[in-house]
């Protein structure tokens, strides 16, 4: 007897939807077991991660706040992971767009601002963002410079960049010599949505993003170019689609969306520079990326479920006196089940009766 | 001492744990699977190496643990990537996540605990030699395991059977399925020695280098031994240069700001990073065409019968 | 659906969830506490010494404290965090960073009957408090005693950011050495990190091969300290009393007391006095204590004494005038002090050190 793996011609729809709500119950059985471990009724502390953060309209916008930057650079991530393009540099690019939004927020500030204030920031920290991944990316194109190596590189430079530029330059010169830039005016920051919460306009914008990017790799020639150059690299150059082409467009994509990101959050929540600003979003968005499957609407969800799970986590430190460290066994115990819940999707297992040839 | 004698020394320890998690990675890769979780071992090693010895006043228990606990991580990354075909780069953060977690579990009743750190072991009448003698003859016992490590590999990769079928392993999986090679054997079997060198490596931080534990101790090391990796074309001598180039340009920016040099101090800490990039660039300008890596490199294999 | 919810989370956190519903201080009969750490609880460091402080407010006051740690909260997220534990019913909530300033600010005004204390902050609001330790009191002493102790007649700085909380420490150690010996020199290295043991380990060798031989640290671990011992110089620990870290090469340390003061102010809470108070507390108010005197002669011991009981009584004042920048323009001449704003603002080295302004 023997057990083996082959890979499916098709996957029913059935498994489709069922396999990421195995690997959700999974995830729930061993954070049930964890807790108990840790000392903590599993169900109260069950209902404090995943219930607490849905349950008023407070909880749902820090939801949506919270993933906003997760779902946006974990889109991007998403276009150069589809075309096997590594970028792993999405946290530096996010602080580089926070740089450049939130510079034009400062040498703006006290002067004459307006509602093209805010646009400009924003076009700002996206081209900083895709200025910054273009590096990794002509490294690659030009040198053959592994990308994995480069990009994260360059995201502790942008981490140091950040500190030095708060530190001494940027630095507020009313702020008692903090490393924090100014805090940014009313016209630099994110408006709100609706009171009671923090909701802002990122949050629609983020939604208009992930369906556009439904359409373009869905439905347009770029999209179908850029999954085809992951999957066959080969039947890609034989249609014509320049790999080196590519390799940029995706990088500056992702870099847009991860800057974008970055000045979305030092406009809105944080509405000042400081060094710690993201708390490794470039980082985690990786892991919303392939929770998402890759794709634009998967991404959504599974930010979305990242978030709960984070805000989970401050909740069951605040309730339960459960430690940081829970949140991110669970976290990461997520996604080891979401990953074999899809070898599901991908391959059937078989049991063969007598020995292999 | 002379300064440069002792900055040497200092070199020597801050690349240790990066060669020997870099060495491991290498093997691990060379085989054809990327494991991006080489942190979450490296912290989980550390942890459970101190927490070891902490609890049974050994350090050689300690050390023990510590690989036993990178290689027990790695087999549920195993797990994933060799028995379900999972998605390498995903399994592999997955991995880095859990391994942190863990860590803060195991290490949370050690914070504060003081433990002496295991000393140097001298070699009587070679370690008097002048300069050479300190150098080579007196250090931890993890630096001499480093070096024998890059040896070993290095021959177990180019001189011997197994590191030949291991090489075509990585190359192409499916053409050594064929040839009858037990493919997913010899990965899990470069997985857990990945897994155990990670694990050394975080014993050092934690019971050489600053013999205590606190959260994070190992401070992304482990995402830099990956980047050395690359940096190596997974030649095991090259992972050598890489780790003592990166150690010594962490160590010089210090002593650079110690010695007054006018620079903004963290334009000095980014000088590791850049120059790693720098160096990168130029090697691949020479070789004009660049090493890929082993072209199996991240592909999931399925055997088909 | 909601409410039950509500006040099934409120039960859980504390009997004081029921309570107070935005009014001024008033008796209470148990308050639930908030601590927001910017690090992780086993830093060993930093935050880890702000949750002790949380252990020894709940050991001084027991049940009539509820006391919540949040850990490793990173800016974006410290407006949900407080928020919630405004809604579980916390009323004395404690932001242990400079990075929690500004939201602080901000979020103080929207909740006018929760107290809120910020941690090494600049200015009050009418519900927000700010307080600090006077570590640089710390900082002279050590200075006096680095100057009887080394023979190179350079002390090793293991500093972290060019803030002028660290700036002014650099400038009052050398001020206690010179003190002593006006020929006193010192070397920093910045780390650039709050806590990261190995890169201070690597300084700490940097700055002992570079011919120091006194090391003080700014970070709170005692990776600096373990170099010193192992090179066989001395050091200072900082935070928590590290004697056991280094048996020999300890000399003191400025250990941190952040306990007795939480629980005064959540007993202040509690009786209904609490105000929105300027500490900067030393050593004469007891916001920290020099450790032990270890490894010194008895005649060093009893001048480090006299010196330590000098300052907390207020007769020894580490900033008092003449002061003088490098570039050799007077700050302030002699006979006069330099206020509490101006030492929180100080991002200058004094004359005689040569270290560049980063």
């Amino acid at each position: 007897m023997k057990l083996v793996m082959e890979r499916r011609t098709e996957t029913p729809i059935s498994l489709m939807l069922i396999s990421p709500l195995i690997a959700v119950a999974l995830t729930l059985i061993s954070a049930a077991i964890m807790f108990a471990l840790l000392g903590k009724d599993p169900v109260t502390a069950l209902s404090t991660y995943f219930l607490d953060p849905l349950s008023d309209s407070w909880g749902l916008q820090e939801v949506a706040v919270k993933a906003t930057p997760l779902v946006l650079i974990a889109v991007g991530l998403a276009v150069c992971y589809r075309a096997k393009v590594w970028n792993i540099g999405a946290e530096g690019q996010f602080l580089f767009g926070a740089m450049a939004g939130g510079y034009v927020a400062i040498i703006t500030h006290g002067s004459t601002q307006g509602p093209w204030l805010l646009p400009v920031m924003l076009l700002a920290g996206a081209m900083a963002g895709a200025c910054f991944a273009l590096i990794p990316a002509i490294l690659r194109t030009r040198f053959g410079a592994n990308e994995i190596l480069t990009s994260l590189m360059l995201v502790y430079v942008a981490e140091l960049l950040l500190d030095y530029l708060v530190r001494g330059p940027w630095r507020d010169p009313a702020g008692f010599n903090m490393p924090n830039s100014v805090v940014f005016e009313a016209e630099a920051t994110l408006p709100l949505l609706m009171a009671g919460g923090r909701l802002n306009i990122g949050t629609p914008i983020m939604i208009a993003i992930v369906f556009a990017f439904m359409l373009l790799m869905g439905r347009t020639l770029k999209g179908f170019e850029i999954r085809l150059v992951g999957e066959a690299p080969r039947a890609a150059r034989f249609a014509g689609f320049s790999e080196t082409r590519l390799i940029i467009t995706v990088f500056m994509i992702s870099g847009a969306l991860a800057g974008f990101a970055g000045v979305l959050e030092a406009a809105g929540t944080i509405k000042q520079l400081q060094p710690g600003l993201s708390p490794g979003y470039g980082f985690t968005a990786i892991i919303v990326a392939f929770l998402g499957r890759l794709n634009p609407i998967g991404c959504l969800f599974a930010g979305i479920f990242i978030a709960i799970t984070f805000i989970g986590g401050e909740n069951a430190q605040i309730m339960l006196r459960l430690p940081l460290d829970a949140t991110r066994v669970l976290q990461g115990l997520l996604l080891f089940f979401v990953l074999a819940c899809d070898s599901l999707l991908l391959y059937r297992f078989r049991l063969l009766r007598g020995a292999a040839a | 001492m002379t300064l440069f004698e002792a900055i040497i020394l200092t070199i020597i320890t801050a690349s240790t744990p990066l060669l020997i998690a870099a060495i491991g990675e290498l093997v691990v890769e060379r085989a054809g699977v990327l494991n991006l979780g080489v942190e979450g071992m490296m912290i989980i090693g550390a942890a459970a190496g101190i927490a070891a010895a902490i609890t049974t006043g050994s350090s050689t228990l300690g050390v023990l643990v510590a690989v036993l606990a990178g290689m027990a991580l790695s087999l549920v990354f195993a797990a994933l990537v060799l028995g379900l075909a999972a998605n390498q780069v995903a399994a592999g953060l997955a991995l880095a996540i859990l391994g942190l977690g863990l860590s803060g579990v195991i290490g949370a009743p050690f914070v504060g605990v003081q433990r002496a750190g295991i000393g140097k072991i001298e070699i009587p009448l070679l370690s008097d030699i002048p300069f050479l003698g300190p150098l080579l003859f007196r250090q931890d016992p993890f630096v001499y395991a480093s070096v024998a490590l890059v040896i070993g590999v290095w021959w177990f990769l180019t001189k011997s059977r197994a590191g030949l079928v291991l090489r075509a392993v990585g190359e192409n999986h499916a053409a050594a399925h064929a040839l009858g090679y037990p493919v997913r054997r010899i990965r899990l079997l470069a997985i857990m020695f990945g897994g155990g060198c990670a694990g050394l490596a975080g014993s050092y931080m934690s019971l050489v280098y600053t013999p205590f534990w606190t959260s994070g101790m190992t401070g992304g090391r482990g995402w830099i031994a990956l980047a050395i990796v690359v940096f190596a074309s997974w030649l095991p001598f090259r992972a050598m240069v890489g780790a003592y180039l990166f150690g010594a340009l962490t160590i010089l920016q210090l002593h650079a700001q110690s010695a007054g040099v006018p620079l903004p101090s963290q334009f000095l800490a980014a000088l590791p990073y850049l120059i790693t990039i720098l160096v990168l660039v130029l090697i691949m300008r020479a070789r004009r065409g660049g090493a890929v890596g082993p072209a199996s490199l991240g592909v999931p294999f399925v055997p088909d019968r | 659906m909601n409410i039950t919810r509500r006040h099934l989370m409120a039960g859980s956190a504390g009997l004081a969830g029921a309570a107070a519903f935005g009014q001024q201080a008033e008796a209470q009969s148990r308050l639930s506490v908030g601590v927001v750490l910017i690090g992780p609880v086993g830093d060993f460091g930093w935050s880890h010494m702000h949750d002790q402080g949380r252990r020894r407010m709940a050991e001084v006051l027991g049940d009539r404290v509820n006391a919540t740690t949040v850990e490793s909260v990173a800016p974006p997220d410290f407006d949900r965090v407080v928020t919630q534990l405004v809604r579980t019913g916390h009323r004395l909530i404690f932001t242990t960073s400079f990075s929690y300033f500004a939201p602080t600010q901000r979020m103080a005004p929207q909740h006018p009957g929760v107290f809120f204390e910020n941690a090494t902050g600049p200015t009050t609001l009418p519900n927000m408090a700010i307080y600090n330790a006077r570590f640089y009191e710390g900082r002279y002493i050590q200075g006096v005693i680095a100057a009887r102790k080394s023979r190179s007649k350079t002390i090793g700085y293991v500093a972290t950011f060019p803030v002028p909380e660290v700036i002014s420490a650099i400038n009052t150690v050398m001020r206690g050495a010179w003190s002593v010996d006006p020929s006193m020199k010192v070397r920093v290295v910045w780390v650039n990190a709050w806590s990261n043991p190995a890169r201070e380990a690597d300084a700490a060798r940097a700055l002992i091969d570079q011919g120091c031989d006194v090391l003080c640290s700014h970070t709170d671990g005692p990776a600096p300290l373990q170099l010193a011992e192992q090179r066989g110089i001395f050091g200072f620990g900082q935070a928590s009393d590290m004697t056991r870290f280094a048996p020999r090469a300890h000399l003191t340390s400025s250990v941190n007391n952040w306990g007795d003061y939480y629980a005064e102010r959540a007993k202040a809470v509690l009786d209904g006095t609490w105000r929105p108070t300027d500490t900067w507390g030393g050593l004469g108010s007891g916001m920290f204590r020099m450790a032990p005197f270890t490894n010194m002669t008895p005649e060093e011991v009893s001048e480090a004494t006299r010196i330590r009981d000098a300052i907390a009584a207020g007769t020894l004042h580490p900033f008092e005038g003449p002061i003088t920048r490098q570039d050799g323009t007077v700050v302030i001449p002699a006979g006069r002090r330099l206020s509490d704003d101006e030492i929180r603002a100080q991002n200058y080295f004094y004359q005689g050190i040569d270290v560049a302004m980063p």
